[in-house]
């Protein structure tokens, strides 16, 4: 074995270019963006980063069990209704009722989505595109025009040091490392844990091939609805940031984040057809996906644009992932035979 | 157990077999009309009943671009006959403006703008084997974004032409001119659809993909072809609703992309392909939008409406789509 094939071997394993493709846009928008460094503007960058994150880490989730979910976003929507509904300005209590009455909410959305795909088996697709609607009308009942109400701690989800009667300390702790990077990390912790149980080795199996999955005793339809819950506790973390950031709800608030959420999944080398793909590269999908938007951003396109570009972005992504994937592989066959 | 087995045998048996779910639809929104009589009153009335067959053409004609798509089978979806039909709306008003001289040219940008959207839906879902409802939803966006930049800064101009207004919204006598535009397009749908060589193409790719492909049928043409078809009506359907509504604006025809394809589930469409009829896609669109009526006279207004198509559509891909595991 020579230094070439080590070299071309490198280039042709798709997760090392992703990487490459990740620093070269963080290298572009550091020189693009003034002050990139500055702890202000990391600050703004990890917040305007999480809600994708987390949601493209969800998706993520359930395409590994051979599932895909187009209601992450109007779910979301109905969770930031929820939250809001649930709690009452200046009752600290309720904001703890409207957790566990958002977590509830949460496990109904994943069980039911759950539901649809694994147990009753109707393709992914269309079961959580029909569902979609069921949360967006529910979100629209509670809250037809955004809006609601928030208790004061709920800013600790976004800034702590907006909350008037936090510690100095907590205060401080939470300039220096800001809370949406704290839900990142749960969502991270969440994913290591459930990796190493058997649910996680399931996901895969049921997601490379559910037929001989279930042959060999899996219970595949427990562990595609697992996996849409497990999803929904991400989506649930997305919620709360946004609460805690916007201190209202909103039930067309989520609609965007759906398709961006997939593309970013696939950008992180996610295959659509279920069980390839690692959740951790689909964070790093998301982030080259942010980074771009960042970059489109400092070229100066005007906002009309905006909508545009995010589509062609997404087309242009799923469809190069789909390329590279396919020749790559042909390329490591290739490589194999001679 | 003969006695069973000479029934299904027989012919009335066969004949409600084959139509079981045009039956499903249509007990359906009789029993919406009956539900809706007891709730609201005046609700079965002529009138009534003439509106809402009108605004259901316009769901039951979106639902025919789902149709042929979701015929084409590789579990296609058009998420982007909304926007299409709003792009062409938005671009034809300023060409018409209000003159049926330029109907015409406006016709000829609505096919192309509409063979164009298709064509990119058709070459990403069936050459590069991309998921249809993810690029289709994206191209969405994109529409969506084309019209953003259009009229950024600025109004949408133009009006559609008389004779456009006259087909969409006038009527004629009591029946609305709409209804005969779908009366025309049913014969010719279903005579396409189950009397030509094509229509066996679409209906043999949908149902046995590889069957079809070894009797050399060009699968990845015959769904590139249906949606450029579902492109190409969307579009002119955006002419229609432009005449219908009076004037363009930016998301006039995103209501419609949810309807469409509720209305093919509930018309028996089945979403893997290679089966459907366009009677039951009408059907389905008379009964959501029977639904929405009685919604709206609830006093439910749109969280209703969309919460009650979710359900519907969840509800009959259950009992339509459902692949349990047989254990």
């Amino acid at each position: 074995m020579n230094n070439n094939s080590v070299l071309k071997r490198l280039v042709s394993n798709p997760d090392f270019s992703r990487l490459l493709i990740l620093i070269l846009m963080f290298t572009l928008t550091a020189v693009l963006q003034r002050n990139f460094f500055a702890m202000k503007s990391i600050v703004r960058n990890i917040n305007s980063f999480t809600p994708l994150i987390l949601l493209t880490m969800g998706q993520a989730v359930v395409i590994l069990s051979g599932g895909l979910d187009l209601s992450v976003g109007t779910a979301l929507s109905l969770m930031t209704c929820v939250l809001t509904s649930v709690m009452k300005e200046g009752v600290p209590i309720t904001g703890f009722f409207a957790l566990a009455v958002a977590f509830a909410v949460a496990m109904a959305i994943g069980a039911v989505n759950g539901f649809g795909i694994g147990y009753l088996r109707i393709p992914p697709v269309i079961v959580t595109f029909a569902t979609s609607f069921i949360w967006l009308g529910i979100a629209l009942f509670l809250r037809p025009t955004p809006g609601g109400e928030t208790v004061d701690w709920f800013q600790a989800f976004y800034k702590i040091r907006n909350i008037e009667t936090a510690p100095a300390f907590l205060k401080a702790f939470g300039e220096i490392i800001p809370p949406a990077l704290i839900l990142v990390l749960l969502g991270c912790v969440l994913w290591w844990v459930i990796s190493r149980t058997k649910t996680g080795r399931y996901i895969y199996a049921v997601g490379s091939n559910s037929q001989s999955a279930y042959e060999t005793g899996i219970n595949t339809a427990w562990v595609q609805m697992r996996a849409c819950m497990i999803n929904s506790v991400f989506i649930l973390l997305a919620a709360l940031f946004f609460v805690g950031q916007n201190r209202s709800g909103d039930a067309r608030m989520g609609d965007p984040l759906t398709l961006k959420a997939i593309a970013a999944a696939v950008v992180g080398g996610i295959a659509l057809t279920g069980g390839r793909g690692s959740v951790y590269f689909a964070l790093i999908g998301a982030l080259i996906f942010s980074f771009v938007s960042k970059i489109i951003f400092f070229a100066n396109i005007p906002n009309a644009f905006q909508t545009l570009f995010g589509g062609v972005i997404v087309i242009v992504a799923i469809a190069g992932s789909q390329v590279y994937t396919l020749s790559s592989r042909r390329a490591m066959e290739e490589s194999k035979l001679t | 157990m003969s006695v069973v087995g000479s029934f299904r045998d027989s012919t009335a048996y066969k004949v409600v077999d084959r139509y079981k779910k045009l039956i499903i639809a249509f007990l359906l929104i009789g029993f919406l009309f009956v539900l809706g009589e007891i709730v609201v009153e005046t609700f079965l009335t002529v009138g009534q009943i003439l509106l809402t067959i009108k605004l259901a053409s316009f769901i039951a004609l979106f639902g025919l671009c789902q149709m042929v798509v979701i015929a084409s089978g590789g579990s296609g979806l058009d998420l982007s006959v909304g926007y299409t039909a709003t792009i062409t709306a938005v671009f034809t008003a300023a060409i018409m403006d209000g003159q049926n001289a330029n109907l015409w040219m406006a016709i000829l940008v609505a096919i192309g703008l509409g063979i164009a959207i298709g064509l990119m839906n058709g070459v990403l879902t069936a050459y590069f084997k991309l998921p249809p409802l993810v690029v289709t939803l994206a191209m969405a966006n994109i529409l969506q974004g084309v019209i953003n930049v259009y009229t950024a800064g600025k109004n949408i101009t133009g009006r559609p032409s008389p004779v456009l207004q006259i087909i969409a919204a006038k009527s004629s006598g009591m029946f609305p001119n709409i209804l005969f535009i779908l009366l025309i397009i049913t014969p010719i749908v279903m005579i396409i659809m189950y009397k030509t060589k094509w229509g066996l193409k679409l209906f043999g790719s949908g149902s046995n993909e590889t069957a079809a492909y070894l009797s050399g049928v060009n699968v990845k043409m015959v769904r590139c072809t249906a949606f450029i078809i579902s492109g190409t009506l969307a579009s002119l359907l955006g002419l229609l609703l432009l005449g219908n509504m009076g004037i363009a604006f930016k998301d006039m025809g995103s209501n419609y992309v949810m309807p469409s394809i509720a209305a093919a589930v509930v018309g028996g469409v089945s979403l893997t392909g290679g089966d459907g009829n366009y009677l039951g896609v009408i059907l389905g669109a008379i009964f959501l939008q029977t639904l929405t009526n009685l919604l709206v006279a609830l006093g439910w207004g749109d969280a209703g409406k969309w919460t009650g198509f979710g359900i519907v559509l969840f509800v009959l891909l259950i009992l339509y789509v459902s692949n349990r595991r047989k254990r």
